[in-house]
């Protein structure tokens, strides 16, 4: 279907995408909406254009590439690796700027050699942005999960803590929220006394006696929702979630953590450095991280416009690694975002663990910054 | 002009309605018999009353199609985006209580609030192969409530219009977001309510959509204070 609205350097950017070796893809405009809300939360339902099919099935109009190009990926029973690239609209509502724009990227789908396939979407990225702006310095702004995860693994919290930072990786305020709450607990309420007894003798099997009792007279079938055993079970992680209060020492460490911002070329050094004063193990992660680095500059990718921030990330549980974006010259726009979401195949429904790496150009945004120069 | 004021148009609402603006100095009349669906203010041949139901006033208000109406904040809020700048609630009317909030199975003892069910979202899917689901009619106040004011972004609603409170008894849904006046039918379906899971003190409010030719016409302001002094 020959677009007339396509952006102006679509064809060089096509002919790009062919000479770095991708396999371009097209998926319906029309999509099937529950994978949609299903991964990224119900929050997108404002943002996308629903509606429904003759039979009820709810239907929305492709809002991003990357879930349609995977679940593509699936259904046609493809090996991998494989990598797919895609240009076309999408659909979203927006308070500024047009509800239907286009958007153009890469899925890296299947490298196992996580290093080598990360570097080669950041240095794709950068490589188009520098073909479409000539001349333009490009910022590029990396995170990593894996990192800040094994940082709070390394701290020793609970795992209630731990999860429920990790989860909050990429929300700033909900990240210093919990920061608060570490530095001054807040008392258990609203449990009844016959329960915080049970739970606190640790009379685990008289506690999920207890609950199944309380199911089945109150008419709760255990089989729906949630069991007795996970109720108990998530019981005492709350108490020993309420009882941790981090010394001092630790919440420095972690906002020292998070306040990280340096070239990406300095970052192993500062990671390691970082480790070294506070006594932590960060293990893989950080030869993860460092590895990367590597493989970038054996690609021989440019890494000085690359600041790695500690504390970027993104607040969706299948995004596993890296995470960049990538703005030019002063403007704060995002002209490219991608990351890795090694979480996202199973989630789909893929039979087997399959590694993904990609970004997403934002053509609107890449047109307006070519016109201003 | 003619200024339009929907009142609802049956029961409690329409009884409490009534007084309020007759102890206004605004006593309404139905123009023709007792069920019409138009009225009037006595002495006040300028101003007509709409009879409708309570979401359709919510509706014409925030399509201007009226000046004021008579309808529940949870309705307005409900509705409608960026409701503050369409709509002046102008006066809290004393009636029509009722408090949006989120409610979890009693039984579920390690939840007491947000913070928990954050906790027990986050760590669903991988239990249950599924996100928590919520049954609720209130798809904006709870979108607005978990992902704005509390970060929760992993759940999925279950579209539910009626017998909301029956849900989670019944598995179709986790959790609910309902409204509740006394909390008995809450308590009837062992349900209870999060310590923050107050989303909004609903009462009828006296509502006025937001006109610009509100600003030089002095019966919109004397209307708002004859009813602000009858409370």
């Amino acid at each position: 279907m020959a677009l007339i609205n396509l952006p102006g350097f679509s064809a060089a950017l096509l002919a790009d995408f062919v000479s770095r070796g991708t396999e371009r893809v097209d998926t319906p405009i029309i999509q099937p909406a529950e994978p949609f809300l299903d991964m990224a939360g119900e929050d997108l339902r404002r943002r996308i254009f629903l509606t429904e099919s003759e039979t009820g099935e709810n239907l929305c109009l492709r809002p991003e590439f990357t879930i349609p190009v995977c679940l593509r990926h699936i259904e046609s029973a493809m090996g991998t690796p494989k990598r797919y690239a895609y240009l076309g609209e999408v659909f979203r509502q927006r308070r500024d700027g047009p509800n239907e724009f286009f958007q153009a990227g890469i899925e890296d789908l299947g490298d196992g050699d996580t290093a080598a396939a990360d570097a080669r979407a950041i240095g794709d990225a950068m490589g188009i942005l520098k073909l479409l702006l000539p001349g333009k310095a490009l910022k590029v702004t990396l995170g990593d999960q894996a990192v800040f995860e094994a940082v709070v693994k390394a701290l020793g919290l609970p795992l209630g803590w731990q999860k429920r930072l990790i989860h909050a990786f990429g929300n700033p305020d909900r990240i210093e929220q919990w920061l608060q709450t570490l530095a001054s607990p807040l008392p258990i309420s609203g449990i009844d006394p016959k329960t915080l007894e049970l739970a606190q003798s640790g009379d685990d099997a008289g506690l999920i006696a207890h609950l199944d009792e309380t199911m089945q007279a109150t008419g709760y079938s255990t089989n729906a929702s949630r069991a007795p055993a996970e109720i108990a079970a998530r019981l005492r992680e709350k108490l020993s979630l309420a009882q941790t209060k981090l010394d001092d020492s630790v919440l420095l460490l972690l906002r020292e953590f998070l306040s990280l911002e340096l070239p990406l070329a300095e970052a192993p050094a500062a990671l390691a450095g970082f480790a070294d004063a506070a006594g932590l193990h960060l293990g893989p992660a950080v030869a993860a991280f460092e590895a990367r680095l590597r493989a970038l500059e054996a690609a021989g990718i440019d890494v000085a416009p690359i600041v790695y921030r500690a504390a970027f990330g993104r607040p969706l549980d299948y995004y596993t690694g890296l995470v960049f974006e990538v703005t030019a010259g002063e403007s704060q726009a995002v002209l490219a975002g991608g990351g890795r979401f090694d979480r996202l195949m199973t989630l789909l429904g893929a039979s087997s663990h399959i590694p993904a790496v990609g970004f997403a150009l934002w053509l609107d945004r890449i047109e307006a910054e070519r016109a201003r120069s | 002009m003619t200024i339009t004021i929907a009142v609802p148009s049956k029961g409690r609402m329409k009884e409490d309605s009534a007084a309020i603006f007759e102890r206004a100095g605004l006593k309404i009349v139905a123009v023709g018999n007792e069920r019409s669906y138009r009225g009037r203010v006595e002495g006040f041949d300028d101003i007509e009353i709409a009879f409708l139901s309570a979401s359709e006033i919510s509706r014409e208000l925030g399509n201007g199609s009226v000046d004021f109406g008579v309808t529940g904040e949870d309705l307005m809020r409900e509705q409608m985006a960026e409701v503050d700048s369409r709509v002046e609630f102008c006066a809290r009317l004393g009636f029509g209580h009722a408090d949006v909030v989120v409610a979890v199975p009693e039984i579920w003892v390690d939840v007491d609030s947000m913070a928990d069910l954050g906790d027990v979202a986050a760590d669903f899917r991988a239990r249950h192969h599924r996100r928590l689901t919520i049954a609720t009619k209130y798809w904006r106040l709870t979108q607005q409530h978990f992902s704005g004011s509390h970060g929760i972004q992993l759940y999925r609603i279950v579209e539910s219009l009626g017998a909301t409170e029956g849900a989670p008894a019944a598995g179709q849904a986790d959790i609910i977001v309902d409204i509740t006046s006394t909390g008995s039918t809450l308590t009837a379906n062992h349900l209870k309510i999060l310590s923050d899971g107050v989303i909004l003190r609903s009462q009828a409010c006296l509502v006025r959509a937001r006109k610009r030719e509100h600003e030089a016409d002095a019966r919109v302001k004397r209307i708002v204070e004859a009813v602000r002094r009858a409370l």
